[in-house]
């Protein structure tokens, strides 16, 4: 099998550089290898639980956070907002 | 008096005969932690200051004759990916090497309230991702009984500082055996709860649907103490639990007359050390002599356990990891030409080799075309998993097994070779699979002098009877609880 | 050749609960930047979503309304992608199981009321994402987490729909809907309820569908008419040149009329859904479903029909009255009070609106029951007050306790129609204006309005206009 590396890491938005490329391939063909050996099982998970129904939150507002302790950690801020590179404008 | 060497039991008791402050127990603590975290760097953020006023606090409610919670001028260690408000969190990892959370996770918060005091935060795997605390960006926590070998991992700093006397008690997080394994190289006891008892809110998420925070401790009392203190509903966590839980503390004082015990065969076989086997089943024999009915059983589904669990753990951690991206908190690269730029520099720069590696796993495995193949498949077989547990648990009340495949082994034995490190796990791994509590506890030593661990798994929210079978065979030790000698 | 337009479209409304969708923040619009968040919606590492249970009904109702099938029991999955509005770099919706799936909505084709069903192929709850701020005055982008976790829902249609008149018809009714059972404010200035489009053309009488385009920034009703229009007349011009039209998201821009490529197909992004573990099971006690459908009021389409045929309304009027759900029915009580639709209708749609926009309010923030609507109407039928009077009752009565007749006895509006008053009248006006008598001489007739106004004027408007218009036009023929 062969992963398509550059692909991945870009969905994965990480750097891979092409020196790289052959050891990354390996290290994660070595795990997917395991993955291998599982038997063929048919089917598919519903990802469905109805014996475990989740709670529900009541439509209560609380308090939100001060807008400083939410931007607080913020690698960079102006006017009260975080500040990242130009983006398309595009919703 | 060296009161680091106490329990939090113990202290706990002499807090409330006068026999002791907190301020005292601080003063032990902070003492010993000045004398051997240099050889052991069990933390990566100190918290002395805040302890002390906690602690000032605490002794004046004490002298003022107020009621408080057990645990209340207690220090305690916390594992460095639970958020803990005004005290950095990094998870040991550059990506957040500078995160100070506006906020305390719940645990942390119930703590709080209990008047628990943080000594600190620990050490550990980065993003909790290995078995070895190894892949901490920060340093390198050594084991307090062996100082060249690892501590386990990834709560290896919570396990270390509790061996080593620099916390009577400590919390770590269990995605896969993080807590069980540490506990068994360390030689301390660690409680991984059933999924869904203790809230993860405030928990770095590693892998949501497997990750479970809970207690180490020197004894089994101390443990059942701290996981009574953390566990229960919260309504900030989805996963949480409504399941009203025994009295964890009455249910101690039980014997185990009549326990069924089952002892699956799948984990005694090649890949487990002869003489962890041993020791293992010379446990169980004690317990038998104690009342204990020991049978045999087979889980024939745990071979699948290792593939399974690392695509559903990597394929969720490629999602949860996917916020730290620069922009609203921790590391952001410092050049870049434009914002995809800014995401890859970031995150190639901010994280370590073994994160990135789960995540273009996990991200490969979702991806389309191969999510049947391997995400889906995984989660059949989780289930298949789980069924056969539960099967299991219809002959027995209990399963013990090794913790880990070995004692704990030296610095660098495994980490090359990512397949071999994640065969440490291959205990631990099925308990998490499959959502249930297990417990790991000292069970004697190897050839090589480090510390052997015994697992015990039962069904979901058993969390009274492990902790049961756990304090009787302490009972039958005559106690596991000895800080590590580090003189 | 003669092409066919085939349209789906994907409608995102926010509900208008009281907190967001998995946390307890307020939802609001318009607050200071980044003021309405914590933990949990700017993605902060350890936090988890707790989903409101509110969205859940909401959408239910929603589902209801459009006929749907409701999945009782769904899950919430992530989409992941990363951008700087997305704090978690996922998105939490639904991909396969959507709560709700199977409706249509009947839209009306003409003005007999005859209507086409639009098939809805799924409803699902989401999440939606922050704002981007842009401006020339710095080098970056500006990020307001305000609106994430706003909770949407997605509407998606089949691709039924042929022309963009039929797109209008589609997303007013939704609106409508929306409005109908309160369930979101429908501001499409403040982006409450956005739109994506898709489009294709094939030839007319092809069962096969074109090649789809879809067109995103499509931020109002209307935008989406010219979207459409604009996409279809360029697809058309590619195929009659001998080209292809290829698979790609497009970018329309509302100002220049035009759109752009946006990302091709080689580009499509890949989302990795799978299941939120933060997440359990949804699972809704079918009793509480069931609850939820008796809660649906009649519906905007079946009112209209009902108005064309029941009360022989216009369908202009019609269509204006069942535009929103508090109008619709106290148009059917007054009505029900034995007022002619057709004056009540007049009322409600002209001076009633009017104040209504003037103080920019709703018929439930006045005091304007049915009961004092209809008493006014009867006593302008029974010739009481006149219409002009009407005004003024109205005026004192929509914001106050006071009756209309209460209001015509202390106004003194009653309508005098005794002719021998009324002639009186008209001698002392036309006494009083002699040059407009002149012009009339001269052969200048429409100063009969003018001397008309005068008397209503003279008998403070109590005059019956039209006995007086019939007596001063004799008296001046007399002349």
């Amino acid at each position: 099998m062969e992963i398509d590396i550059k692909h991945i890491a870009k969905l994965a938005r990480l750097r891979i550089e092409d020196d790289e490329m052959e050891e990354v391939q390996k290290k994660m063909l070595s795990v997917l290898e395991m993955v291998e050996n599982l038997p063929e099982i048919t089917g598919k998970s519903s990802g469905l639980d109805r014996e475990n129904p989740m709670e529900l939150r009541k439509d209560e507002v609380k308090p939100s956070m001060r807008r400083d302790l939410i931007l607080a950690n913020a690698p960079e801020t102006r006017s009260g907002c975080l500040l990242v590179p130009k983006t398309v404008e595009v919703e | 008096m060296e009161l680091y060497k106490l329990s939090a039991a113990e202290l706990a008791k002499m807090l409330r005969e006068g026999k002791c402050t907190s301020t005292q127990i601080l003063d032990s603590i902070y003492e010993r932690i000045d004398a051997v975290e240099d050889k052991v760097e069990a933390f990566v953020t100190i918290t002395k200051e805040q302890a002390y006023a906690k602690a000032k606090e605490i002794d004046e409610k004490f002298a003022r004759g107020e009621k408080l919670h057990p645990l209340a001028g207690i220090p305690i260690a916390i594992k460095d990916n639970i958020c803990t408000k005004d005290v950095l969190t990094t998870c040991s990892s550059k990506m957040l090497y500078n995160f100070v959370p506006p906020y305390d996770a719940t645990v942390m918060q119930k703590l709080n309230d209990c008047g628990a005091i943080l000594v600190g935060k620990t050490n550990m795997d980065e993003f909790a991702m290995g078995s070895s605390t190894e892949t901490s960006y920060f340093k390198k926590t050594k084991n307090p009984r062996g100082l060249d070998r690892v501590p386990g991992g990834s709560s290896g700093g919570s396990a270390a500082a509790v061996a080593a006397g620099e916390a009577p008690i400590s919390l770590g997080s269990d995605t896969g055996g993080s807590i069980r394994q540490p506990a068994s190289f360390c030689g301390v006891v660690g409680l991984k709860p059933t999924y869904g008892a203790v809230s993860r809110y405030g928990l770095v998420a590693f892998a949501s649907s497997l990750d479970q925070i809970g207690p180490f401790g020197r004894t089994v009392e101390d443990v059942a103490m701290l996981f009574s203190a953390i566990c229960g509903r919260d309504p900030m966590d989805a996963t949480s639990s409504k399941h009203e839980h025994e009295d964890v503390m009455a249910a101690l004082n039980g014997d185990v007359k009549g326990l069924r015990i089952g002892i699956p065969a799948e984990y005694f076989g090649d890949g487990i050390d002869a003489e962890v086997k041993e020791s293992v089943m010379a446990a169980v024999k004690k317990l038998e002599e104690q009342g204990a009915i020991v049978k045999e059983i087979s889980l024939p589904s745990t071979k699948y356990a290792l593939p399974a669990y690392y695509i559903i753990a990597s394929a969720e951690a490629s999602s949860n990891l996917a916020r730290f991206d620069g922009v609203k908190y921790g590391y952001r690269a410092k050049e870049f030409t434009d914002l995809t730029d800014m995401y890859e520099r970031t995150r190639s720069e901010g994280f370590g080799e073994e994160v990135k590696r789960r995540i273009m796993l996990g991200t490969f495995v979702l991806s389309s075309g191969y999510y049947d193949a391997y995400y889906n498949r995984a989660k059949l077989l989780q289930r298949q998993i789980a069924d056969e547990f539960a099967k299991g648990f219809e002959e027995c009340d209990i399963m013990i097994t090794p913790t880990s495949p070995s004692t704990a082994f030296k610095f660098g034995a495994n980490s090359s070779d990512p397949v071999k490190m994640y065969a440490a796990d291959i205990c631990t791994i099925n308990v998490n699979i499959a959502g249930l509590p297990g417990i790991s506890v000292p069970c004697g030593v190897g050839a090589d002098g480090m510390p052997i661990g015994m697992q015990m798994i039962g069904p979901k929210f058993s969390e009274a009877t492990l902790l049961r079978t756990a304090a009787n065979y302490e009972k039958i030790c005559g106690g596991f609880g000895s800080v590590a000698d580090l003189d | 050749m003669d092409y066919e337009i085939v349209v789906g479209l994907e409608v995102h409304a926010e509900l208008n609960t009281q907190t967001k969708i998995y946390c307890s923040c307020k939802n609001s619009f318009g607050s200071e930047v980044n003021s309405n968040c914590c933990p949990v919606c700017t993605g902060m590492p350890g936090s988890l979503p707790v989903l409101n249970e509110k969205v859940v009904d909401y959408a239910i109702r929603m589902g209801h309304a459009l006929g749907c099938k409701i999945n009782n029991v769904c899950k919430q999955d992530r989409k992941n992608y990363f951008y700087p509005d997305l704090p978690k770099a996922y998105q939490i919706s639904q991909y396969d199981v959507p709560l709700c799936e199977h409706g249509h909505l009947d839209i009306i084709m003409d003005e007999e009321g005859n209507t086409k069903s639009i098939g809805v192929t799924r409803i699902h709850i989401e999440e939606d994402a922050g704002k981007l701020l842009h401006s020339d005055r710095f080098a970056g982008s500006l990020v307001d987490l305000n609106r994430c976790g706003v909770p949407l829902i997605e509407i998606v249609s089949e691709p039924d729909i042929r022309s963009s008149k039929e797109a209008k018809s589609y997303l007013d009714g939704i609106r409508a809907i929306l409005g109908y059972l309160d369930i979101s404010d429908c501001k499409m200035q403040e982006g409450s309820i956005r739109c994506d489009v898709n489009v294709s053309v094939r030839p007319k009488g092809s069962d096969t569908f074109g090649t789809r385009v879809e067109m995103k920034n499509v931020n109002s009703f209307s935008a989406a008419e010219r979207a459409i229009d604009y996409e279809a007349a360029r697809q058309i011009a590619v195929l009659e040149k001998g080209g292809v039209v290829l698979q790609e998201t497009r970018r329309w821009d509302d100002v220049h009329g035009v759109n752009e490529v946006l990302r091709s197909k080689e580009d499509a992004q890949d989302y990795r859904y799978f299941p939120d573990p933060d997440l359990l099971t949804i699972v809704v006690d079918e009793e509480h479903v069931e609850e939820l459908r008796r809660s649906i009021p009649e519906l905007p389409v079946h009112r209209l029909q009902r108005y064309l045929k029941d009360y022989g309304l216009p369908y202009f009027d019609s269509n204006l009255l069942v535009e929103n759900v508090d109008k619709a029915e106290f148009f059917e009580k007054t009505a029900a009070l034995g007022a002619a639709p057709k004056s009540v209708t007049n009322w409600l749609l002209g001076d009633v609106t009017k104040v209504l926009n003037e103080k920019n309010c709703l018929l439930s923030d006045t005091k304007l029951t049915p009961e004092k609507l209809a008493e006014m109407i009867a006593l302008i039928d029974k010739k009481e007050i006149s219409n002009n009077a009407g005004k003024t009752v109205l005026d004192e009565i929509i914001f106050s306790d006071k009756t209309p007749a209460q209001v015509v006895e202390e106004k003194g509006l009653r309508q005098i129609s005794d002719s021998s008053f009324l002639e009186k009248v008209a001698d002392e006006v036309l006494a009083a204006n002699p040059k407009a008598v002149e012009d009339y001489k001269k052969g200048k007739t429409n100063v009969v309005g003018f001397l008309v106004g005068q008397c209503m004027r003279a008998s403070k408007g109590q005059g019956n206009p039209t006995t007086l218009r019939e007596i001063m036009e004799k008296k001046l023929a007399a002349l």
